[in-house]
């Protein structure tokens, strides 16, 4: 494993702010994938996952090197500064990095530091994987999110990743300033991978990552291994996908769980008032299917999202 | 004259409430925005005070003038960051001004987008009145995407010399100026001062601009019969006519100069000292003649940071001819 600083920023108070990339060497030509983590410094479960590969690859160096037949990188910590402050935004600034991807004029560190990391990308990857988690509000079942625009390209490799659901939706113009959007743009497929939530690491989810990982850097010849096939993914369009948002503002007390089939009317949870001591509506399905995001954090406002479910209609 | 427009309910039984104040007939409108960000208090200020003004010749307390139009006026969008004090609001950490259109039946933030959109989309005028970015401090100036003959009017008539052309990038196709850009209202954004605080000076500068463009454009009427001035000079600088000094260096910047001066090639802006030292590390100076239109204010900077941005006006080929000069 070879590493190397991409961005390194003096500090005020002395240790520079720097951005690793671990380089695995290829023995041949295949394509070079790309691992990317932290890009918002509250969401850690994709370091978990880069950790387990970097674990993984460094083993695989010494017992099988002639196994690498293309490049892999890891940029397992992005952000290092919101990182280490475990904030989502850049904290000198309050900056999404994931909303200054394009933008022309570098007026700031932040979007210095996004150009930099997309021009790396670009010009040492053949595939790109980002991984999030969510919010600080919502967990979320392992999937990949992909633009209409970009399912051609995108769905063969996202379906060998082991989530649980891909779901394909139309374009909207705040994606414009992702990392994702501008490789894909700039013609390096680039995959969005969405697990659990911020400021937490769910060992299973980020397993089943990981092994659909291995696979991809297997089906596209980077890793020359043997593997078990993983789990075929459930493909999600827009349409499918019902949206449960809070009709008032309390707390919400959730009595599912994610990854459960919900049956049309099933309980999801309950919207309380704090203050009042009533009960101001209970939250039930409003379809049979599978509940893939879940609202977590009990503050709610009017309008806020409770829970996502795909839509399946079962067969009588 | 004081309009609710939005009233959320909050988890713990008081309400989240969204104004405007409207004055006059429906006709024509000028919409006038302040606090899309929860620390850009010089907008705040500026529509207190123009709500003052409006108030009093509707009361008919202020015999000099009759309103002719209509004016609304939004002071505060980003309610919770304001009741907050901070730039965005703590519980989603969104940029209020990366949410529009909106959705009326979204989250707190969307809910806010879209009924402001609602409410200023049929408006002929707009100005968006907003501060320099998190630990910075702008001379006011004026922010636009194109400069036709409409947009440099409505500068001459605010009486702001200095406009700065911009490139739109994809990034700013969420924020409310890209949509009244769409709605083809004439519109700009006018940038003053540092968030977090309340320049009294520029506040009246722009207060007595605002006047002035809503004479010129027949929203206000003066019976002294004063006519509105529109003999100043605007100066319209493009993209490439910005030039961003950054430091090579980290520690505490220390400025020796003012925003809004005009420096020569060579004139110190500042400096940068070793925080455990004290020993000077850089010093910064201006690459060449211009206006500086934005300044760091907040000392501790890291390496690469910007800490000045100086317009510099390139000539024309024809000002090269000695008939021109």
């Amino acid at each position: 494993m070879q590493t190397q600083r991409i961005l390194s920023i003096k500090s005020p108070l002395g240790p520079p702010v720097e951005i690793l990339k671990h380089t695995f060497p290829a023995q041949s030509n295949k394509p070079r994938v790309s691992f990317v983590a932290g890009l918002h410094g509250d969401e850690l479960e994709g370091l978990y996952i880069c950790h387990k590969l970097i674990r993984y690859l460094k083993e695989l160096e010494v017992s099988n090197p002639e196994a690498i037949q293309g490049q892999i990188n890891i940029y397992p910590a992005v952000n290092p500064q919101a990182l280490e402050n475990a904030t989502r935004l850049w904290p000198f600034f309050s900056l999404d990095v994931n909303r200054t991807f394009g933008s022309g004029q570098i007026d700031s560190l932040a979007v210095e530091t996004s150009q930099i990391l997309l021009e790396d990308l670009k010009s040492s990857s053949e595939i790109v994987i980002d991984f999030h988690s969510s919010n600080l509000q919502l967990m979320e079942l392992p999937q990949i999110r992909i633009i209409k625009d970009f399912e051609k390209k995108l769905l063969p490799l996202a379906k060998k990743c082991n989530v649980d659901l891909i779901w394909i939706h139309p374009n909207a113009e705040i994606f414009a300033s992702t990392l994702a959007f501008n490789l894909n743009n700039a013609k390096t497929p680039a995959l969005v991978i969405e697990t659990g939530i911020c400021h937490r690491i769910h060992p299973n989810a980020g397993d089943q990552i990981f092994n659909g990982m291995l696979n991809l850097l297997h089906e596209t010849g980077t890793l020359n291994i043997k593997l078990d096939p993983v789990k075929e993914p459930k493909l999600v369009q827009s349409d499918q996908v019902k949206m449960v948002q809070a009709y008032h503002s309390g707390l919400f007390i959730k009595q599912v769980e994610v990854g459960k089939f919900l049956e049309e009317g099933e309980r999801l949870g309950k919207l309380i008032d704090p203050i009042e001591g009533s009960v101001l509506k209970e939250i039930v399905s409003p379809c049979s299917g599978l509940l893939f995001t879940l609202r977590e954090h009990p503050l709610v406002h009017k309008g806020s999202p409770l829970a996502r479910i795909v839509e399946i209609l079962r067969k009588k | 004259m004081k309009e609710k427009i939005l009233t959320l309910p909050t988890p713990y039984g008081g309400n989240l409430e969204l104004y405007k104040n409207v004055w006059g007939k429906p006709g024509e409108c000028l919409s006038i925005v302040s606090g899309l960000q929860g620390d850009h208090l010089n907008g705040l200020f500026l529509n207190s005070q123009l709500t003052q003004f409006l108030d009093r010749i509707c009361e008919g307390l202020d015999p000099h003038y009759t309103l002719t139009g209509q004016v609304q006026t939004f002071p505060v969008v980003n309610i919770n960051a304001v009741q907050s004090g901070t730039r965005l609001w703590p519980l989603d950490g969104m940029d209020m001004d990366l949410a529009f259109p909106g959705n009326s039946q979204g989250e707190t933030a969307e809910a806010i987008a879209s009924m402001i959109l609602q409410h200023t989309k049929d408006s002929f005028w707009g100005l968006i009145l907003t501060s320099a970015p998190p630990h910075y401090e702008d001379a006011p100036h004026i922010q636009v995407y194109k400069s036709d003959n409409s947009v440099k009017k409505m500068c001459r008539d605010l009486k702001i010399e200095t406009v700065r052309k911009q490139k739109e990038y994809s990034t700013q196709k969420v924020n409310l100026f890209h949509h009244w850009q769409e709605q083809e209202i004439s519109s700009v954004m006018i940038s003053a001062g540092a968030p977090r605080t309340i320049n009294l000076q520029q506040c009246e500068n722009l207060f007595q601009g605002i006047l002035n463009f809503m004479k010129a454009e027949g929203i206000l009427k003066d019976h002294r019969n004063k006519n509105s001035e529109n003999k100043g000079k605007t100066q319209i600088y493009k993209h490439d006519e910005e030039i961003l000094v950054k430091t090579s260096t980290a520690g505490i910047f220390l400025q020796e100069v003012e925003v809004g001066s005009y420096l020569k090639q060579g004139q110190k802006i500042g400096e940068v000292r070793d925080i455990y030292s004290g020993k000077r590390l850089e010093e910064l100076t201006s690459p060449e003649d211009g206006l500086l239109i934005t300044l760091r204010q907040y000392p501790i900077v890291y390496e690469k940071e910007p800490v000045a941005i100086i317009l510099i006006a390139k000539k024309s080929w024809r000002e090269y001819f000695p008939w021109n000069r």
